[in-house]
């Protein structure tokens, strides 16, 4: 009888470890990609409200298409000033005040960058002439940040928040997640920017592969994981691959990394950092390193060239 | 009596261990394999979901916001073959086979994520 209640178990076991944990979880096409929320706990308003959080910021931080609020695109297309709202204003003066710390993040790229991606669309390299017209309007440019969220953009160069607005996001959702005393969540904003709570497991660490290594992956809980790269938009031309990450000094779009990968404990610092650290030498990242308090990985040709050294990465 | 009952248990003892053994290589096989499901949505929308083991080799066509995109499977995984969208971003991410890691073609709002088995919880 014993034996037979030991082989009905034996049967039921691997039934039992097919079984998952429950979640919450909902899919939303924001900021031209697939926001994807797991919540371990909380109710299907919780969802919703973050879903909102997704389409206001990707609303307000367009520089595409007018939508119903001022949002970028707006400032974008006139040199007059521009009446926008608290957090769009916010967005602004955080960003532009970190490109006065963070070498190589601009968030007046966007016409330059716009016309490497419009180049690149048909396997070109951007011609010489453009790249130096389009330097000189982001050196002549600049955004005045007046009283009652007024905004004032001057000159030719184009605002670009596309690093950095699904880190702003994320931040906010962040808040709202505190407020709701919530602390088992993922949210993965098309992989490139990540809020990880903790797992319901034991010890409460995600597993975050790394794509570009095989079987190689991070344990981490409670941080902003921001990834750039160049694996989807980059474009490959004489064995040399070109991205929509644009040196704001030299305006080319070769970068030094495949992929770099940021851990912080802010969305938008994270992504800004992220993609910086794209142009940057492995030196100007450990300085970054040490006075942002972020983590950094920085892979090329599928080789691990720099690990922030107290970051363990495990194999499957 | 006792013996033949002795030879009643082995067998059973057998049958059950048989039975236990394969459940447990069937659903091994099935966790590496059949478990990956690609949904494919149109903005906000479920349109289709695909099974990445079962539907090997298949094309299909999605009606995006801007025109209709190619999608196509292969040894396991999937991929975007044709778009009519201007920069092509969806296209050249080839070949996905892992969850976390969508395939995005924003002119059209179609994106496609895959969910199943990783040993990871998450790519980047």
């Amino acid at each position: 009888m014993k034996l037979k209640s030991l082989l009905s178990t034996l049967l039921i076991i691997p039934l039992i470890s097919c079984s998952q944990a429950s979640s919450l979880e909902s899919k939303v096409f924001c900021f031209d990609t697939a926001i994807d929320i797991r919540l371990f706990e909380g109710e299907k308003q919780n969802l919703n409200d973050i879903e909102n959080i997704f389409s206001y910021y990707d609303k307000i931080s367009d520089n595409y298409k007018q939508r119903d609020v001022n949002n970028v695109y707006l400032v974008n297309n006139t040199n007059d000033d521009v009446l926008v709202d608290e957090t769009l204003y916010s967005m602004l003066q955080k960003s532009f005040a970190l490109k006065e710390e963070i070498r190589y993040f601009n968030p007046l790229c966007g016409s330059l960058a716009k016309k490497w991606k419009e180049s690149l669309k048909s396997s070109q390299i951007l011609d010489e002439a453009t790249i130096q017209s389009e330097l000189s309007k982001l050196n002549n440019s600049s955004v005045l940040f007046k009283d009652n969220n007024l905004i004032q953009r001057l000159g030719g160069a184009e605002i670009d928040l596309g690093a950095v607005a699904k880190g702003f996001a994320l931040d906010e959702v962040k808040k709202y997640l505190v407020s709701k005393s919530f602390s088992k969540y993922l949210i993965n904003s098309g992989y490139s920017s990540i809020l990880l709570g903790q797992k319901q497991s034991d010890d409460g660490l995600f597993s975050v592969g790394l794509s570009d290594i095989d079987n190689a992956y991070l344990k981490l809980s409670n941080c902003f994981v921001s990834t750039s790269g160049v694996s989807t938009q980059g474009v490959k031309i004489d064995d040399q691959i070109y991205s929509h990450i644009v040196n704001p000094y030299t305006g080319s779009a070769i970068n030094n990394y495949d992929t770099v990968i940021v851990i912080s404990s802010s969305g938008y610092l994270g992504d800004a950092i992220s993609t910086s650290f794209m142009l940057s030498s492995i030196d100007e990242i450990k300085q970054v390193e040490q006075t942002q308090n972020v983590k950094a990985i920085a892979i090329k040709d599928k080789n691990i060239v720099y690990k922030n050294e107290s970051l363990e990465v495990y194999y499957h | 009596m006792d013996k033949k009952k002795l030879t009643n248990d082995i067998i059973l003892i057998g049958s059950l261990l048989v039975l236990a053994i394969v459940s447990l290589v069937i659903i091994l096989t099935t966790r590496n394999k059949s478990n990956l499901i690609a949904t494919v949505r149109v903005q906000n929308q479920i349109v289709l979901k695909i099974d990445l083991n079962k539907d090997e080799g298949k094309d299909f066509v999605v009606d995006g916001i801007n025109g209709q995109v190619r999608i196509h499977v292969k040894d396991g995984a999937i991929a975007v073959t044709e778009s009519n969208c201007p920069h092509q971003d969806c296209v050249r991410t080839g070949y996905v086979n892992q969850t976390g890691k969508p395939i995005i073609c924003a002119y059209n709002g179609v994106s496609i994520t895959i969910e199943g088995n990783s040993s990871n919880d998450i790519e980047v």
